[in-house]
């Protein structure tokens, strides 16, 4: 247990500074409960007008998308940001010196920062379903569904532990997260199913790590993935987690013989 | 006061000839967020053709047309968004000392705004009013410029008005974000889309309806279907605009004399 107290310690600091922001934490609430009532009118007028697209009614659509708006509370935490805030002053070297796992440090601070905007979720939830109706699938179902989210939000940490990695070697990294960010928006399911690419680029999103974050969680809950392909699809989830968390351990270590002193 | 304007632009338009890669990066940056925007829209209606009546190439029309003018705004006016900060800094004060109108003084602190995104904006309003089969005459070009300045106009009054609240309240933040949030989502799709008391928000209280919606009707030849309208309302924006942002000017002046500083 010892082995875990600080890191449970960076958690809990982490979420003691990210609670400060209550104002912050109200606004949240009511932007998403804005935008869920912006989707609920566009794909209200979308299928009054259009033939609706097979396997995939009304209602699992809003359902869909109010869910994802729900989910978008916690995965638009970007836990890492701290590396590039800690690399620009200096921090990070301190850092290096004491006896911890830098990284599980910082992913220990992602889950405290993390935890302040979950406590938006029931709030936004609540209000939502005053605009929107939203199906509840089976226990088992959702059961799945948490196990793919919390597998989604691994991916997700190391997809922004290598954006802010960069920085090792750039310092800046903000243009090309942002890019990254919108990029990911679009092809991660987030604003739309992946189903609705055309074409092969509708098959190729599928097998991008994006999908692993928002669209395979989703498509568990709606029930466009059953059960019986459940295993495959989170055995995809979790090579995504290993590859990208792999990826972000090599670039740790390259990384962290790279520290170089910039200025007072 | 004009001398001093065209001299400031100057100084701007040399930095970014200066600072080359800086403009090209941001112009890069400008050209993702608006792309995947638009790619989300086209995406979503390759699937559904119609949305509310509105076709691909008119909502693309719909969103250059919002773009364009609120890009505009960015370019002359976005020094109006760090007045907040200003005042609660204390760096507001030095603007009495100098004799040049306040918000003149506001709107030429030297921030490197490069007018990228207008220049983009300008391109695909080009483009989009080619691809929605409008017929080009002077004219035309003179209205859709006219929209285009008004647009911008709606775009500065409600900012400075927002502005201007922080004469009395310390911050603004969370409720210009609500602000910006509504424009920039709720601009996208037409505002028959919306129930009614969205719709009158958007066209009487906050008038953002009259930066893409009402002209973009009526440059089209379509039915306003929000409220029955006449299409001939789409040419007020300029008019609009001007009482709008005449209107905050006011507030602002009338928030200016009532400013006693934060003691910061």
């Amino acid at each position: 247990m010892t082995v875990f107290a600080p890191y449970i310690e960076y958690a809990r600091k982490a979420f003691a500074r990210e609670a400060t922001y209550r104002i912050e934490l109200l606004a949240e609430v009511g932007s998403v409960v804005l935008r869920v009532y912006l989707l609920r009118s566009l794909w209200t007028a979308l299928y009054a007008h259009n033939i609706a697209p097979t396997g995939l009614p009304l209602h699992a659509m809003i359902t869909y998308a109010t869910v994802a708006m729900l989910m978008s509370l916690v995965l638009e935490v970007d836990g890492t940001r701290v590396i590039r805030e800690k690399l620009r002053e200096g921090g990070i070297a301190l850092d290096l010196m004491k006896p911890i796992v830098v990284p599980f440090a910082y992913f220990s601070d992602g889950v405290g920062q993390t935890m302040v905007h979950a406590l938006a979720i029931l709030p936004s939830l609540l209000f939502s379903l005053l605009l929107v109706h939203i199906d509840v699938p089976s226990a088992t179902t959702l059961a799945a569904f948490v196990l793919s989210f919390a597998l989604g939000y691994g991916v997700n940490f190391f997809v922004n532990f290598l954006m802010n990695g960069v920085a090792f070697w750039t310092l800046e990294t903000f243009g090309l997260q942002l890019i990254v960010r919108w990029i990911s928006d679009l092809l991660s399911g987030q604003i739309l199913p992946l189903a609705f690419f055309p074409g092969w680029f509708g098959r190729a999103v599928f097998a991008l790590p994006f999908a692993a974050i928002y669209s395979t969680p989703l498509l568990i809950y709606i029930g466009i993935i059953p059960p019986q392909q459940w295993a495959t699809a989170l055995v995809v989830q979790a090579a995504w987690l290993v590859a990208t968390a792999g990826a972000s351990f090599l670039l740790w270590r390259a990384a962290a013989r790279h520290v170089v002193v910039q200025g007072g | 006061m004009l001398a001093a304007y065209l001299q400031y632009w100057k100084i701007n338009l040399l930095t970014m000839a200066e600072y080359r890669a800086d403009f090209f990066m941001w112009l890069g940056f400008t050209i993702v967020y608006h792309g995947t925007a638009l790619a989300a829209l086209a995406v979503t209606m390759m699937r559904f053709p119609s949305m509310n009546g509105w076709n691909l190439r008119e909502m693309f029309f719909l969103y250059a047309l919002w773009m364009t003018a609120h890009e505009l705004h960015n370019a002359l006016f976005y020094n109006v968004v760090y007045v907040p900060e200003y005042i609660r800094e204390g760096r507001f004060d030095r603007f009495f000392v100098r004799p040049f109108d306040t918000l003149f003084q506001v709107l030429t602190v030297p921030s490197r705004t490069f007018p990228d995104g207008f220049i983009l904006g300008c391109v695909t309003l080009a483009i989009a009013t080619g691809v929605a089969g409008i017929h080009i005459s002077a004219l035309t070009i003179l209205v859709i410029a006219a929209v285009v300045c008004g647009g911008a106009g709606i775009d500065l009054g409600i900012s400075l008005f927002v502005a201007s609240l922080s004469f009395w309240l310390i911050r603004v933040d969370t409720l210009r974000w609500a602000v910006m949030s509504l424009e920039q989502d709720f601009t996208r799709y037409p505002i028959s889309i919306y129930t009614r008391a969205v719709r009158i928000v958007l066209a009487y209280v906050l008038p953002f309806a009259f930066m893409n919606y009402f002209p973009a009707s009526y440059l089209l030849g379509k039915h306003d279907t929000a409220f029955g309208l006449s299409p001939e309302v789409g040419l007020l924006t300029p008019l609009i605009g001007l009482l709008w942002s005449g209107i905050s000017y006011v507030f602002w002046r009338f928030g200016l004399n009532r400013y006693q500083g934060t003691g910061s």
